[in-house]
Parts: C-alpha cells; structure tokens; sequence
C-alpha cells in the first residue's frame, strides 16, 4: 500500500485517491451506507463492483469499519473528516521529525506536535487567555463609579 | 608523499581538534544555564556553542597545522604517512562526507515535503515580497522554509481558525526566524554532527522560539493574539497518543504563560549583548595568537612529528 508518508509505517494516514475521497465524503455525509445505497443515491456514477472494490479497500486502509447486513456490508468511517486532516499533519511533521533530527531540519515551527494527554493542558491555557483577554478589557473600559463621582 | 602527508596530518589534527572541542560542548554547555542572559543572548551563546568546535578546528588547521607544515616540514624527506594520519585523515573525510550528506538529505527531504504542502497554493496576501503562502490543509498548520528564499506556509486549516490579528503575529514570528537565519543555522547543526549534542540544539531550538515571540510581539495585545494562536494551533495537530514525537509541553506552556506575563517594557529592543561582549574577547585571542605565532608554528609542528611517528 502506498502510503503518503512511508518512513511512519502502522499509523500513518494513507493517501486517497479521487474516487476514495468521494466515497469517503459520501460515508461521513450519510454516517453509514452500503455500497448499494451510494450507487442509488446517484452521485455515484460506476459500477457496483467498483465502489465495493474501493470501499473494501478504504476497509483495508484502516479508514472504514463495517459490519454485515444481509448479503452485503454496511459500511462506517472510523474517523472523522477532522480527525483524518489532524492526522495527516501531524503524519507531515511525523515525517520530518522521524529522521530523529528534528531540530536540524531546516524548518520553524510554530507549535509542535502534543499528544493526547495535553488537551487538558490546551484546555486550560485557553482559560487563561480568556481570563487576562477579559481583565485588558476591564482595565481598557471606563469605571462606572468613575463618572459618577465627576457628576457628583 | 610530502603533499599526502600534509594533506593527512592537516586532517588529522582537525578531527581531533574537533572531536575534543565538540565533546567539551556536549558536556558543559549546560552549565550556560547559570548565565543570567536574556534569550536572545542565550540563543546566541549556544549557537556559538554548537558551532565554535567546526570554527575552532577550521582555524587551527587552517592558520597552524598547513603553515607549520609547509613551513618546518623537511621536503626532501622520504617519510611515510604513518597509521595514524592515514586513519585519522580518513575519519576525517568521512565526518565531512557525512555532514554533506546529511546537509543535502535534508534540503531533498525538506523539498520533497514543502513542494507536497504548496501544491496549487496561492500567496496569502498580494505584495511585491510575498513571503506566506496558503499551504494544503494537511499541511502542518505554520510552518517556515527555505534558506536562501525563506516562505512562510499557513495551511487553510489555520486560517480558518486564526482571527486576522492572531495570524498576523504568528506570521511575525516566523519573520523573525526568517531575520536571525534560523533555518540555516539549523542546516549549519546538520553539517557538523556529533553525539551528545541534540540537547544543546534543543536549548537552542527553545531560545530562538522565544527570541522570535519577543521579536513578533509589540504589546500585550499582540502578546495575548500571539498565545491564542499557539494554542489554537495546537489543537489543529493534537490528536493520536501514537503521534508524539517531537512533543515539548515544557515548551508549549512555558510559551503562553510568558507570553500572558508579557510587559511593555520588553519591546525596548535590547542589543545583542553577547555579541559586543564577544567581539573584545575575540579581538585579544587573535591578538595573543599573532603575539606566540611562532612558537605555536613549532609547537604544532612537534605535535605533528610525534603523530606521524
């Protein structure tokens, strides 16, 4: 299988051909499907065999899960379209970074790659600059009482 | 044969010279920690750190082995190279042939992956000197390239979720790496390789971010904008626990909460001290090297007798 980056070999996002992203597009849209419901939708405009060969190979990427229904397959993306983009950026700085070298690389980065642990931590950073977004503006705005008195 | 072992015992002495100096690097550079050096001087200190073995070597080779060579070696002697220059002298070549290797494997891998990101992509912004790009959404979120003609490439992912302001201070940012050279200073790590030594570039990766928070941020505003972007970029790639690699949360953290402390008077653009401070000391090295010249053409001249024995 031809991978996208292929130094990051089990977990890597695969790379998807046109016909693959369209069905892909078409599970995510519907949330499951058989291969016979995407062809009757109509968007769809191949044989029956060919979209159950490329579902069975999007199965085979890792990208679908399915069960049995019948005589066929009901299909389901394992990962969101969001996912799947955040994965294939972290697969481009994988890459990069898999040379064990990173930091040599002749790139800048913004911000690094986190793990999963450290959403908490994104979370919480977040609060803050809310937090001290929302003090600069109290500070920016006038005082009420400060009026008043001037009135007075 | 004369020409050989020169060219042999030249190498020689600048493996060695660069060996002793590199590991001498590796171990005590984190006693700079002590130094209380703003981050700009500190990005400086350890990239002069890092580089001062290559430096050194060169120089000692260049100004005292040839001419001490050339000048004290007897012509007419049918002497041989020796095991030792001729080993040496090899290793020597293979650290250059290597550092060149690994120079040239990392333009190609860094091609390679920027030409993926900037497929079809316009420049973000119209302008004489267009610099940022709008990379693939799979791209890393902000990301700058290049040595000679450095891009900045934002993927559609961070514009979408970047305010104006945020995206105009990360883009700050990469053009102050763009203005301290940061991209070739990181190609000029990769030519002169040595074990122990990731630590130091990893200090060095972190002072330069700073240095380039510090240069993109002109008050807490920007500040503020500036940390938002760091963690909405953040999100954009945090995702599988199998995805951890390069993570530095230290860094992350320290990032933003320096960054939420940010004081006015930080943008009082301070000179680099480290490099008026080292300019005198350099000037008085040279000046002693010029004093004991002679002696030191002798001296390394006897060292070269004894290697090739």
């Amino acid at each position: 299988m031809k991978k996208t980056f292929p130094i990051l070999a089990p977990r890597s996002t695969p790379q998807l051909g046109p016909f693959e992203r369209q069905l892909l597009r078409e599970v995510w849209s519907r949330g499951t499907a058989t291969v016979r419901e995407l062809i009757d939708v109509g968007y769809i405009h191949q044989a029956y065999t060919t979209v159950m060969t490329t579902m069975d190979r999007l199965y085979k990427k890792g990208l679908l899960e399915r069960e049995i229904e019948g005589r066929a397959f009901r299909y389901s993306a394992r990962f969101t379209s969001e996912e799947l983009q955040r994965g294939a950026a972290l697969d481009g700085i994988r890459q990069l970074l898999g040379s064990g070298e990173a930091s040599s690389l002749p790139l800048s980065y913004l911000v690094e790659a986190l793990s999963e642990h450290d959403a908490q931590l994104l979370d919480e950073l977040q609060v803050l600059i809310e937090r001290k977004r929302r003090e600069l503006k109290d500070a920016e705005r006038p005082h009420p009482n400060a009026k008043s008195k001037e009135q007075c | 044969m004369f020409a050989l072992r020169g060219i042999a015992v030249s190498l020689t002495f600048f493996v060695l010279v660069y060996c002793l100096l590199s590991a001498l690097a590796a171990l005590s550079w984190r006693w700079l920690r002590w130094l209380r050096a703003s981050e700009r001087d500190l990005a400086d200190i350890l990239f002069f750190c890092r580089v001062f073995p290559l430096l050194a070597s060169i120089i000692v080779t260049v100004a005292f082995v040839i001419p001490s060579f050339q000048l004290l070696e007897p012509r007419s002697t049918d002497e041989g190279v020796g095991t030792m220059p001729t080993a040496l002298g090899l290793a020597a070549l293979l650290l250059i042939a290597w550092g060149c290797c690994r120079v040239v494997s990392a333009q190609i891998h860094t091609s390679r992956a920027v030409s993926r990101w900037l497929a079809g992509s316009p420049p973000l912004g119209k302008g004489a000197q267009t610099v940022a790009f709008r990379s693939r959404r799979d791209a890393p979120p902000l990301i700058l390239t290049g040595t000679r003609k450095p891009r900045v490439l934002v993927s559609e992912a961070a514009v979408e979720v970047l305010t104006t302001d945020e995206l105009e201070v990360a883009i700050g940012h990469e053009l102050a790496h763009i203005r301290s050279c940061d991209n070739l200073k990181k190609l000029v790590f990769r030519f002169c390789p040595f074990p122990g030594m990731v630590a130091l570039e990893t200090a060095w990766s972190q002072a330069a971010e700073l240095t380039a928070d510090d240069d993109a941020v002109r008050d807490v505003n920007d500040a503020l904008n500036l940390a938002a972007a760091l963690v909405k970029l953040s999100r954009l790639i945090t995702a599988e626990p199998a995805c951890t690699v390069g993570f530095v949360s230290g860094s992350l953290n320290e990032r933003v909460n320096r960054l939420l402390r940010w004081e006015e008077s930080r943008t009082v653009r301070r000179p680099r001290v480290f490099r008026w401070a080292a300019m005198p000391s350099l000037l008085a090295a040279a000046f002693g090297a010029f004093m004991v010249y002679g002696p030191s053409l002798a001296m390394t001249h006897e060292l070269t007798e004894w290697l090739v024995r």
